[in-house]
């Protein structure tokens, strides 16, 4: 016993520590397979706001509909970056051609995001309310919140600096 | 007779021994006295053979070891490893599989163009 004991703990940690990682890979790979449908971009609404048949096939008509204006509005985003793109290329300055383009550039973006929480409003409309406002307020952290984080951690340095003067 | 010859008529190893050295020999030892025997010597050599074995047996490690492996407790302790294993990794699968979902969603309806 006194010469084998060694060997013996280390052979039933490194079973133990084969049965833990055996069975977590196991189950974290049966989940997948069964949770898993990566040709649906609507999954994770079926799977996070518990939606019944009825209400995914108002929200999957939504989406449909909403789609096209999406793909159109980033075309126009995409065009209106390179425009601003060969406005700036080349200059050592802001001249008012890149400058309408900016503008041009914010305005698309503030359309397309305008349209965007129409979509999330309608969508979440088509919930249940409970659901629906979780929805409305997690799209809106999701897509604005970027957003404002970035925001904050600019306007943090320059409120310091504001103060010392 | 030379010294040598003499020498050699006169070595003790046993299968050198002529009848006569050998009823010599077990005149000797009769004519020495053998000591008794304390009593329950025997009784009392084991248990202190036993005593210093266990002694030198009893470090932490065989007592974990004796703890450990006894078949009840590893087949317990086996039990809840895999049990917590499933667990850990269906949570945590669901976890992953529900980001790669929402990362989904969200590329589609709220593209990269707007950051």
């Amino acid at each position: 016993m006194t010469t084998r004991s060694p060997i013996n703990v280390v052979l039933a940690l490194i079973v133990g520590l084969a049965l833990f990682i055996g069975s977590y890979m196991v189950a974290q790979r049966i989940c997948a397979k069964q949770m898993t449908n990566a040709t649906d971009d609507l999954d994770w609404l079926r799977q996070e706001f518990r939606l019944g048949d009825a209400e995914m096939t108002r929200v999957r008509e939504l989406h449909e509909g909403y789609m096209p204006k999406c793909a159109a509005m980033c075309k126009e985003i995409a065009a209106k970056k390179r425009e601003l793109e060969t406005a700036l290329s080349g200059v050592t300055n802001v001249t008012l051609t890149a400058e309408q383009k900016l503008s041009e550039l914010g305005a698309l973006r503030s359309q397309c995001q305008t349209q965007m929480l129409r979509h999330f409003a309608e969508v979440s409309q088509a919930m249940p309310p409970e659901q629906g406002r979780r929805y409305l307020a997690e799209m809106q952290r999701l897509t604005l919140g970027f957003h404002e984080q970035i925001e904050q951690s600019m306007s943090h340095p320059v409120e310091h600096q504001h103060g010392e003067h | 007779m030379t010294r040598l010859q003499r020498g050699n008529q006169f070595d003790m190893k046993p299968n050198n021994l002529e009848p006569d050295d050998a009823r010599l020999g077990t005149l000797l030892r009769e004519s020495r006295p053998s000591p008794s025997l304390p009593p329950r010597f025997q009784e009392n050599v084991w248990r202190k053979i036993e005593k210093a074995d266990a002694k030198s047996g009893t470090n932490w490690l065989d007592v974990f070891a004796g703890w450990l492996l006894r078949p009840r407790l590893a087949f317990a302790v086996a039990a809840v490893l895999v049990v917590t294993g499933l667990g850990l990794g269906w949570s945590n699968g669901e976890q992953r599989i529900r980001n790669e979902a929402q990362s989904r969603y969200l590329s589609a309806v709220a593209p990269n163009t707007l950051h």
